[in-house]
């Protein structure tokens, strides 16, 4: 019984335009995966950095799943979220990784992207805030005909995860 | 070197080139040799003069020497030599570069060539050929011979041509001709082959331009406002934000009364018509009986024509089989025609009868009050052909009966004969068996043996089980079916020849004007004018809108046509619609109607309007001929068969989606909206709609679809699999495809997993895993033994309660604590600030200038003060960390020790010792033991002694977890002991050595729970010590030196008094309670008070927590089921068990005192324990009694109650008191004082009672009304109880905020089970049984002797304790002790407990420390009583004593 421990943490994000900076985070497995221990999903703090771009979260990701089969090897889906002077919240990006399938210490930087939305919607972006959104936030990890959507690139989130894996070699993964 | 000649300018060509080519040769070999010239090189590059070669030095010669003859003669001057010789040098340098000047001599000009026109078309023709752009004739097209032939005009299907203009055609045409073979480029129709038009209709390329309209669901994005996000769940949300559009229709259509107090006798009489005729109408509708019989007719028909088919002829199985079907189904048909058509009957006979009642009341009351009107229409009939077919009837239906009951005989006849038939065979049986015993029992009366055999048979098979002997069956009565049939036709039917009667009712009658009426109906008439109709409409209970008011018309009916869109942004919870009727300013709710939430499909334009009933239990009496709601009154005159009926009616209304403009449904999406998993998903394979395989091939045949296009090709396909006969579209979807094939182990494999079990098992936070430190890495390594724990706490071990219905409280008190649990589970993840960042207050001016008069105070450091402790969170705590800190300060009248008797017989000097320095006669000391760690003080003197020693123990939490959950929940408790340490000198009598032994003997006790210093932080005060009621060997005779001032205060107290501090080290900060919580993050608990009330009381709670932040006041309450109740609610008189008022008919203090005495033996169970972090929960008395165990507000609303009902003026408490912290008492007042009883302890306190616990009165709660305490002082030594004084006390219901009359949440009368369910006996025994066990286990090194006599004698006492209820039996007991045991020097008590389960009383026995005694002599007596009161409230009695022999 294959186990897997994704340890590690969200180092921080920069490349946004602004740099308050909250990050929303989940995992994301196939129907074989079974969560042992941890927290799957998870939202970070705020962080103001008052000097320089990137924002630093460092939120610890300590999660240990076991496995029935290699599919559906988990996906990390990040939202990057701005919280601006007025404490209000709006969406920075949509950003989605694979957590690496080799065992050891990775680096992971995760770009992310956010829906471009009418021209009267930028203009009122600029203005008052807010922003498109996606209607169902699946669509980050599942297809579709994507083409139509008119996306801006952000900023990147840093990701450090370490990966230990356990037993894989007896169903003939090698690692 | 000096040139003698220099170059002019405009010197001939041929010179300084091969000038120039020398340089070069020059350049080129200094580069081979050296790669780079050295300066002297360079500047002998520059300066040296080359020697001409020799075959052009003449020419030169004579060049140069014409030059300087040039320069003279144009006169220039010479000067400087020096300076001519610069310029030179320069000049010579310039013209080294001079290259451009060199140009013309590469170029040639020549002149453009150009062919002419005419000569290039001449020569073009000769090498191209130009195809014509005229058609080409189809014969050279196709083969010779042949004609060109037109696939699709035989009806191939041919692709559509790529659009092409014919003059290109035709020049295609025409070159490919003139090529070889070109033939072959043509088909058979003569045009050129050609492909299908490749260009796909639709696009491939993105659209440059967003086009909302068509884009994916999924794809969609919306645009959001930055807002500030508060509780998303709360919210409509899609993608976690409020999503604000979404609109509800309520239309409020209209309101008819079934029944209104104001309804005159007249009316109810004609709503009940009205309903009965609509009853009529709607069966009319559906038409019935018409339909069954019809169907009946046509069965029979079915039937006839079976067997006439085949009459004569011997019917195949299969027929006879279809023969009986029918005759089944008719049969049923019959059966439910019957039904229908007497139930019109009755329909009929009911409103003719009503009708005939209201004409009567008309008559009878000379006006008339409804315009109703009954005709009932005649439809004749044929006379000879109704009666024809009435008899036909009958005797069809007799003929199918007889049918029926001939088969059923039949069916039994031969039953019967097979019956029979095994019958004689098992007698036989039996009689062959029979002969052999008979034969073997006895051979006397042999003669007789036959005789007897009959006989014998008969009651051996009855003695021996077998089949019973068969009766035949009876014959059919034949006769008596046709008599049957027609009495029935007769009593359901229409007689023949009678008309068939129709009702109509119209609403067209004439009423009585209001001049001609009596008083009584003019009142009644005025009344229903003056009031008016309006509907609230309430979503999630908040009221959103309202319809206007509309007076109530004599008719009853109200139409308000009104709709309301409702724009929501929470999520629909429930939709209601109030009901309220207004007379003059006054507004009463009639009734609550709930309208269901519509299901998203149903859209408004669509939704039909429900009719939705409402009734009221209101009672309304008037004093005019209004028949009023809730009252009975009668039709008749005498006043017989009185009726009683409840205002009710229909409100007809639709609640529905809203459509939005370009016909979307303005509806949320049900469940969490996902794009992608709301999508059919045999849409994406394009093929929705079409369920119907089978009609669709029919289609595709009649419509002729060419098999061959591809177009078509999905659809052939699909018919192709369609008519195959498989299922085509599975009616799964796997998500994952092959996830079975590439497993690598099967699902059971993980389940029995044991490692991952305790994994996951740590992870959902199970209580008995929450802190499990470390899982074992290995699967082997994980035992079974692991999770024994968690099944044994799964099935509720019977075995430790002792009684059965205590177990099954239990259980139910975790089943009731697992619900609630969970559903404040949201509200107990939903963390503020404060839970998550801890901050040091930044010191203020404010504090800096408070500090600094500080150091200007008089220091005093006789008066030490408390200072205020640093608070400290609990997760960053581990073992060790924590102490347990406690002061011990003083006590005050302990019992002191009695001379026994014989002792002083034996050494008279040792007694006067004592009596002569008495203060001798008691040595107390206080051991405190937590968590099995004990520690003592030393040992003082007397019966006041003062210790003031601090002590510490240390604290550790279960599992090591600090999480204010955790600590919240421990349930461990303080025990702090007095004992008394006895010294006895042993071997005193030899003389010369002389041994002392200590023994201490338990005195009393202090239990104070965890808990309580948790939430407190600290305690301090003086608390009564629990003493037993009786000490052998102890008087609590008040000591008379002791001073007088005092005395008179305490006057009513008795008992002994330690005065103790106890606090946590550091200073934890207790959890804050849910409702804290939930308070601070705007969710509201279920209520069903009304909003204006919780609202008020929200009012009263927060003004009295601004201006009086230290006393508690509550005014709404949580029940049991986690809603909010208005807590005057839960007092109302109860009637306590007759057993105890009767136990003390002539003196009503003492069946006070046992009253008290009776809550207070029903165990306690704080609820901050069994409902960890969750908040307070109030049951009702019920309840309480029901699970018998509760917190000590149960305990104060029971006797508050009990106390009601006996006549007294009884108020709640809501306070604090030590220990308890925030708790509540009872106050009474009787014979001009006020009484303060402690509910869980049945003690009583008068108001001026120094040691009385209740620190603070906060408000006081009677079944009416809260008053607050606004008083300057909180204690109730100070304050007056009188709640009249508005200064004093400030009451919530006022007179500008009436109390609406609420009802009580108490059931009337509590439900007394005055027998056991269960022998005490046998409790008594088995408490005992395990009592001794446990001593005998807690002395493992000595022996432990029992004194058979001594505990029969104690066993003898304990009833006559119960009796007293431990007061005044204390001398006669210890006398006959003494006279029974006198060799033995006694020391021993009697425990009371309240019982809930055996822990607790062997917890309480431990604490005593008998069992420590270490003599070798030593023997022991215990004897348990248990008494039982009603309601299965039990209290036990344990009575210890140790012995030791003296001789």
């Amino acid at each position: 019984m294959a186990e897997l421990h994704i340890i590690g943490q969200i180092v921080g994000a920069s490349g946004f335009p602004q740099n308050s900076l909250f990050c929303k985070w989940g995992i994301h497995t196939g129907g074989a995966w079974r969560l042992l221990s941890g927290l799957k999903e998870g939202q970070t703090q705020v962080d103001l950095p008052s000097t320089g771009d990137m924002a630093y979260w460092s939120h610890p990701i300590d999660i240990h799943y076991t496995t029935k089969g290699l599919q559906g090897w988990p996906k990390l889906h990040l939202q990057v979220w701005h919280q601006d002077s007025f404490g209000r919240c709006e969406l920075y990006g949509y950003g989605y990784c694979h957590v690496p399938s080799s065992p050891g210490h990775h680096h992971v930087s995760c770009v992310t992207w956010r829906p471009l939305g009418s021209w009267q919607e930028q203009i009122a972006q600029t203005f008052v805030g807010g922003g498109p959104q996606l209607r169902s936030p699946d669509l980050i990890y599942s297809g579709a005909d994507r083409y139509r959507l008119h996306t801006v690139a952000m900023g990147t989130v840093e990701l450090e995860l370490g990966i230990i894996m356990r037993h894989f070699d007896r169903y003939g993964v090698e690692s | 070197p000096r040139p003698q000649a220099k170059p002019v300018p405009g010197s001939s060509h041929s010179e300084s080139s091969t000038m120039r080519q020398r340089m070069k040769d020059k350049l080129k070999a200094a580069r081979s040799e050296m790669g780079l010239p050295t300066a002297e090189e360079a500047y002998n590059f520059f300066t040296f003069d080359f020697d001409p070669e020799p075959d052009e030095e003449t020419r030169k010669g004579q060049k140069r020497r014409t030059r300087p003859e040039g320069e003279n003669e144009e006169g220039e001057d010479g000067g400087d030599d020096d300076e001519e010789k610069e310029e030179e040098d320069k000049e010579e340098e310039e013209e080294l570069f001079l290259i451009d000047q060199s140009a013309d001599d590469f170029l040639v000009f020549k002149r453009a060539e150009y062919m002419g026109y005419q000569r290039r078309l001449q020569s073009e023709n000769e090498l191209l050929f130009t195809p014509s752009f005229l058609t080409v004739p189809a014969s050279s097209k196709v083969p010779e011979n042949m004609k060109p032939r037109y696939l699709e005009e035989e009806g191939l299907y041919v692709g559509e041509r790529p659009p092409m203009s014919l003059t290109n055609q035709n020049i295609l045409e025409n070159r490919i001709l003139k090529q070889e073979q070109g033939r072959k480029w043509f088909g058979d129709d003569g045009r050129i082959m050609a492909l299908p038009d490749p260009i796909k209709e639709s696009s491939t390329r993105p659209p440059l331009f967003h086009i909302e309209d068509d884009l994916d669901p999924a794809l969609q994005t919306v645009y959001r406002k930055a807002l500030v996000s508060k509780h998303a769940s709360q919210y409509i949300s899609v993608g976690g934000e409020t999503n604000g559009d979404y609109q509800l229709d309520v239309d409020v259509s209209g309101l008819i009364f079934s029944h209104h107090p104001l309804f005159s006798q007249e009316h109810v009489l004609g709503s009940r018509l009205v309903q009965l005729y609509d009853q009529h109408l709607s069966r009319q509708h559906r038409n019935l009986t018409e339909h069954l019989t019809t169907k009946l007719n046509g069965l029979r028909n079915t039937i006839g024509n079976m067997l006439e088919v085949h009459g004569g002829q011997r019917l195949t199985p299969v027929m006879q089989q279809r023969i009986s079907e029918y005759k089944q189904e008719v049969r049923n048909t019959r059966r439910l025609r019957d039904l229908e058509q007497e139930k019109d009957r009755t329909l009929l006979k009911g409103i003719v009868k009503i009708w005939k009642e209201i004409k009567a009341l008309r008559d009878f009351q000379r006006f008339t009050n409804t315009p109703y009107k009954l005709y009932l229409r005649r439809e004749e009939v044929e006379r000879a052909s109704d009666v024809r077919e009435y008899e036909a009837e009958i005797q069809a239906e007799v003929d199918e009966l007889l049918d029926e009951m001939e088969e059923d005989y039949q069916r039994k006849v031969t039953e019967y004969r097979r019956q029979q038939e095994e019958w004689k065979v098992w007698r036989r049986k039996q009689r062959a068996k029979n002969k052999k015993k008979k034969k073997t029992q006895s051979q006397l009366d042999d003669n007789e043996d036959d005789e007897d055999n009959d006989d014998d048979d008969r009651t051996d098979g009855e003695a021996e089980p077998g089949p019973p002997k068969p009766k035949p069956p009876e014959e059919p009565d034949m006769e008596g079916v046709e008599k049957q049939v027609s009495e029935k036709a007769s009593r359901i039917r229409r007689k023949p020849g009678e008309p068939i009667l129709v009702p109509e009712l119209t609403a067209s009658g004439p009423i009585t004007p209001n001049e001609q009426c009596p008083r009584g109906e003019f009142a009644r008439r005025e009344d229903v004018a003056k009031r008016s109709i309006f509907i609230k409409v309430l979503y999630n209970d908040k009221e959103v809108s309202r319809t206007d008011n509309r007076s109530l018309n004599s008719d009853f009916r109200v139409h308000f046509g009104q709709i309301f869109n409702l724009k929501i942004v929470n999520w629909p919870e429930s939709i209601k619609l109030q009901v309220f009727e207004v007379l003059g300013l006054s507004t009463t709710l009639l009734a609550d109607v709930f309208v269901p939430v519509p299901e998203s499909s149903i859209l408004t334009g669509s939704a039909p309007s429900e009719e939705l009933v409402f009734s009221s239990n209101l009672r309304v009496m008037f004093d005019h001929e209004a028949v009023g709601s809730d009252v009975p009154f009668s039709f008749e005159v005498d006043g017989s068969n009185r009726q009683t009926l409840l205002t009710s009616g229909k409100l007809s209304c639709s609640v529905s989606w809203a459509v939005g403009e370009d016909d979307v449904p303005l509806a949320p999406p049900t469940t969490q909206p996902n794009g992608l998993k709301q999508l059919d998903a045999i849409a994406s394979i394009g093929a929705s709609g079409l369920n119907d395989m089978k009609k669709l091939g029919e289609w595709a045949t009649e419509s002729r679809l060419d098999p061959n296009d591809p177009n078509n090709a999905d659809i052939m396909q699909l018919l192709k699999v369609a008519s195959s006969g498989e299922v085509t579209a599975p009616d799964y979807f796997r998500l994952e495809q092959l996830q079975e094939e590439f497993n690598f182990v099967s699902e059971e494999d993980l389940e029995q997993s044991r490692r991952f079990r305790l994994l996951r098992l740590r992870n959902q936070e199970v209580a008995e895993f929450r802190n499990y430190k470390f899982v074992p890495a290995m699967e082997r390594e994980v035992t079974d033994k692991v999770f024994e724990v968690r099944s044994l706490r799964e099935i509720v071990d019977t075995k430790g309660h002792l009684d059965a219905h205590r177990a099954l409280v239990a259980k139910h008190l975790h089943k009731i604590r697992e619900s609630i649990i969970n559903r404040f589970l949201i509200a107990k993840h939903h963390f503020i600030m404060s839970d998550l960042v801890q901050e040091e207050q930044v010191p203020t001016i404010g504090i800096l200038g408070l500090n600094l008069f500080k150091l200007a105070e008089p220091k005093r450091p006789l008066k030490p003060q408390r200072k205020e402790r640093k608070k400290v969170t609990a997760q960053n705590l581990s073992d060790g960390d924590i102490r347990l800190l406690l002061n011990i300060i003083r006590a005050y009248d302990i019992p002191v020790r009695k001379p026994s008797v014989k002792y002083d017989t034996r050494s008279s000097s040792h007694v006067l010792n004592t009596y002569i320095s008495g203060y001798e006669r008691v040595r107390p000391f206080v051991e405190v033991s937590f968590q099995r760690s004990v520690l003592q003080t030393t040992t003082a003197d007397g019966p006041n002694p003062c210790w003031n020693e601090d002590l510490q123990l240390p604290f550790s939490a279960p599992n090591g977890d600090y999480s204010t959950a955790n600590l919240q929940s421990m349930k461990d408790e303080i025990f702090i002991n007095i004992f008394d340490e006895v010294q006895y000198e042993l071997g005193g009598d030899r003389g010369k050595e002389v041994h002392t032994r200590l023994e201490k003997h338990w005195l009393g006790s202090v239990k104070i729970p965890f808990s309580t210093i948790y939430f407190q932080s600290r305690i301090d005060g003086t608390f009564k010590v629990d003493t037993p009621p009786v000490l052998l060997g102890y008087s609590k005779e008040r000591s008379l030196a002791s001073d007088g001032g005092y005395d008179a205060v305490r006057s009513l107290t008795e008992g002994a008094f330690i005065t103790l501090f106890i606090t946590i080290e550091p200073q934890l900060v207790p959890g804050e309670t849910i409702r804290e919580k939930v308070s601070s993050a705007w969710i509201s608990f279920e209520s069903q008070e009304s909003e204006g009330l919780l609202l008020a009381s929200e009012v009263f709670e927060r003004d009295a927590a601004v201006h009086f932040p230290d006393r508690p006041c509550l005014t709404t309450v949580i029940n049991i089921n986690g809603k909010t109740v208005f807590i005057t609610r839960y007092l109302r008189p109860l009637n306590p068990p007759q057993e105890l008022l009767d136990a003390f008919p002539n003196s009503p203090q003492e069946a006070t005192d046992l009253i008290a005495r009776y809550v207070s033996l029903i165990p306690s169970l704080p609820d901050s324990v069994s409902f960890a972090g969750v908040c307070d929960l109030w049951s009702t008395c019920d309840q309480f009694l029901t699970l018998l165990a509760g917190d000590e507000e149960e305990h104060a609303v029971l006797l508050c109650n009990y106390f009601l009902s006996m006549g007294k003026k009884a108020w709640l408490i809501i306070g604090t008191a030590i220990p308890e912290g925030p708790t509540t008492y009872v106050l009474t007042y009787e014979q001009n004082r006020y009484l303060i009883w402690n509910p869980s302890s049945g003690q009583y306190y008068g108001q001026y009672d120094t040691f009385c616990p209740l620190q603070t009165v906060g408000c006081l709660v009677s079944a009416d009304n809260v008053w607050l305490n606004t008083q300057a002082y909180t204690s109730p030594l100070r304050i007056r109880f009188d709640v009249t004084k508005a200064k004093l006390w400030k009451p919530f219901f006022s007179r500008a905020f009436p109390n609406p009359g609420l009802s009580s949440v108490q059931c009337i009368t509590l439900h007394i089970i005055l027998h056991l369910p269960f022998p005490k006996i046998s409790l008594t025994c088995r408490i005992e049984k395990i009592l001794k066990e446990k001593i005998m286990e807690w002395r493992p090194r000595n022996p432990t002797r029992w004194n058979r006599y001594c505990t029969s004698t104690l066993r003898h006492f304990l009833p006559k304790l119960e009796l007293s209820r431990g007061r005044d039996v204390a001398d006669e007991h210890r006398l006959e002790l003494q006279s029974l045991l006198g060799d033995y020097r006694i020391s021993g008590f009697p425990l009371h407990l309240p019982f809930s389960e055996v822990r607790p009383i062997v917890e309480a026995v431990y604490s005593t420390g008998v069992h420590n005694v270490e003599a070798s002599n030593v023997e022991f007596a215990l004897a348990v009583h248990v008494h039982a009161y009603p309601n299965n409230v039990l209290s036990v009695w344990v009575y210890l004593a140790s012995l030791i022999r003296m001789r």
